[in-house]
């Protein structure tokens, strides 16, 4: 079984945001990056999947970014996948998720990926598109949202996360994609050996030239902070009237009491 | 010249810091104010599974091969969740390499592995006596050959993981009659070996979870296989096996320090007086700037005896300096720390005031701030005469 993962180099989320020169996306300058949280679930899935099917699997990892999308390349190497793939691409961050997308359809296409794994969505720009445009690119059947998954080579059985905590079952048959949620596995640390084996793994590097062959459908127009929210409000004297105030705001303002 | 650590070497740091986080940190607090070292064992065992106790040991042995950068990138992160972890992590990985590099081929495949993968929590570095500190070669203990092995009787202090160790790595004196130092010889002794006796533990000032113990030969028997290295060869071991562990304490330090003041420039952003952030009061500024200075100066002399040892070269000036700047930075960084907290950072309430106890025994083991500069300027003026 050939399996696909795609995974996207992101800030560590405690980093501070600041936008760039453009104002259209995030100042790089500063910032250290790892794999998206969403696809760490992912590499553990198709892992997992490997090590149950044993050598009848191959696991290729693929990200797209500049130089430094190795790291995160290595990490699910160390992990366990067993090729990369790196799409060599510096404005990658500033693509919209169409063209992502279209060039992860470019390169999977005819290559007979049985099964391909991304995260539900990125940690920074976070449109959960990626992965089923890739699906609907390359016309295989698609689940979202996983929080349990099984296989047997023919089927995939997902289970996926609904509003409110309901669940839902779904059987697709291969070819096929799943996107991961939070909490479907536990993911595990890269071993030290295993980091300092996967430098001797293959890292295929293809220009993103050879891949892309479409232009935006979405464009940024803006990037900032949220407003900074109003300082609340204080409310002075006498207990009763202090009472009658807070229904009052409550009544007028919210909807917790009519 | 590059400054910048390689992608594998910033994959293992990135693993320990998360690893840090998720599994050190939250049991931290508790270990260093109970008695229970359920949660510190299991830990242990996790980041041997890893491969943290065998970073610079060859993976034929059951090493990672990562090299002396890696080893003091992980020992720092692991340090800025518990020290305790750290220091353990430390002596394992230093008895693995003592053991690589003067130990027989069997001695290797025996006890390198077992250490490696967790199958003992930990290894101990027995040299320290009662009345052998910073001067170990004035040590008692003896081991007197009989037979087809040796005899040990004496009592060893403050070694680390005693209880829980499945191996020492210990000296003694073989040659009463010998020169001061040239005497000496190494054995490893298996826990649990008849005459071997784990004596009372230390109640320390920090680093609470990582025990510290005396050690009792009573007519302790070992095979003549247990001798490591040659008769009478030991304390060079000793000597030149500590220049490694000082890279690992040194890292261990830093750790602490930038836990402190990360906490407390934290703190600072948030507390208000007089109506303002007190970040935004120049006299902290001020010490903010001068603490993150000391720790960075601090890391690129850990990086450059970490870098010198991985090639190969001499390194034990530039382990001592670093060991010496790094540990009493970390010193002055709680303190810094506890300072900008004011009386919150006196109180267990918070993490620097452990910070600050765990700190202190760092310009004091592994071979005290007296001692480095002794090494240093013994180095330097060689270099004059």
């Amino acid at each position: 079984m050939k399996i696909l993962v795609c995974i996207k180099q992101v800030p560590d989320l405690e980093s501070r945001f600041k936008p760039n020169g453009s104002k259209l996306w995030y100042d790089e300058a500063d910032l250290a990056f790892r794999m998206n949280e969403y696809d760490e679930y992912a590499v553990e899935q198709a892992v997992r999947l490997r090590e149950q099917l044993g050598d009848a699997a191959d696991v290729t990892v693929l990200s797209i970014g500049p130089d430094r999308v190795g790291e995160a390349l290595k990490k699910a190497m160390a992990m366990g996948c067993d090729r990369a793939v790196h799409i060599a691409d510096p404005d990658a961050l500033l693509r919209d998720p169409w063209q992502i997308a279209s060039i992860i359809a470019s390169f999977a296409g005819g290559r007979g990926f049985d099964l391909i794994f991304t995260g539900m969505q990125s940690q920074d720009r976070g449109s959960a598109q990626v992965g089923v445009l890739v699906a609907e690119l390359l016309g295989i059947s698609c689940s979202t949202t996983l929080v349990g998954f099984a296989c047997d080579g023919e089927y995939v059985i997902a289970k996926r996360e609904l509003e409110g905590g309901i669940k839902g079952v779904v059987k697709l048959r291969l070819p096929a994609l799943v996107t991961c949620q939070l909490g479907l596995n536990v993911p595990r640390y890269p071993t030290l050996p295993n980091i300092m084996k996967a430098k001797r793994k293959e890292l295929l590097v293809i220009p993103v030239a050879e891949l892309l062959a479409t232009g935006p459908v979405a464009a940024t127009v803006s990037f900032h902070p949220p407003m900074r929210k109003g300082s609340g409000m204080v409310l002075e004297g006498d207990v009763s009237t202090l009472v009658e105030q807070v229904i009052g705001i409550l009544k007028e303002k919210t909807a917790v009491l009519r | 010249m590059d400054l910048d650590l390689t992608a594998e070497q910033k994959l293992i740091q990135e693993t320990a810091r998360d690893f840090a986080r998720a599994e050190l940190e939250p049991v931290a607090a508790q270990l260093d104010q109970g008695d229970d070292r359920t949660p510190f064992l299991a830990n242990l065992k996790k980041l041997a599974e890893l491969g943290f106790m065998g970073l610079n040991v060859k993976e034929c042995y059951g090493g990672s091969e990562a090299g002396v950068i890696a080893f003091s990138v992980a020992m720092t992160e692991i340090a800025r969740s518990c020290a305790s972890t750290a220091v353990t992590l430390s002596v394992n990985n230093m008895v693995c390499e003592v053991i690589q590099a003067v130990g027989s081929e069997e001695q290797k495949r025996a006890y390198i592995p077992r250490i490696c993968s967790g199958d003992y929590a930990a290894g101990s570095f027995a040299l320290t006596e009662s009345g052998a500190g910073s001067d170990p070669s004035g040590m008692t203990t003896q081991a007197v050959a009989d037979g087809d092995g040796f005899v040990l009787n004496g009592a060893k202090l403050f070694i680390t993981s005693a209880p829980y160790a499945g191996l020492f790595v210990v000296w003694a004196v073989t040659d009463r009659e010998a020169p001061k130092g040239k005497g000496i010889s190494c054995f490893l002794v298996e826990a649990g070996s008849p005459g071997l006796i784990i004596g009372r533990e230390e109640k320390k000032m920090g680093q609470h979870a990582s025990a510290t113990n005396e050690l009792l030969f009573d007519n302790c028997r070992v095979p003549a296989t247990a001798l490591m290295g040659r008769l009478n060869d030991g304390f060079r071991i000793a000597v030149g096996e500590l220049a490694g562990g000082r890279i690992g304490i040194g890292s261990l330090g830093l750790g602490i320090g930038l836990a402190a003041m990360e906490y407390a420039t934290r703190y600072a952003t948030q507390r208000s007086q007089f109506g303002q952030k007190i970040s935004g009061f120049q006299a902290l500024q001020w010490i903010i700037a001068d603490s993150f200075t000391e720790l960075e100066a601090a890391r690129l002399l850990l990086m450059n005896a970490a870098f010198k040892k991985e090639q190969g070269k001499p390194f034990g000036k530039e382990a001592s300096m670093a060991k010496l700047y790094a540990t009493e930075a970390a010193n002055r960084a709680c303190y810094a720390a506890t300072q900008l907290l004011g009386g919150y950072g006196y109180t267990r309430d918070f993490p620097v005031e452990r910070y600050t106890r765990d700190a202190r025994i760092c310009t004091i083991y592994e071979g005290t701030s007296e001692i480095q500069r002794l090494i240093i300027a013994r180095e330097i003026l060689r270099t004059f005469s």
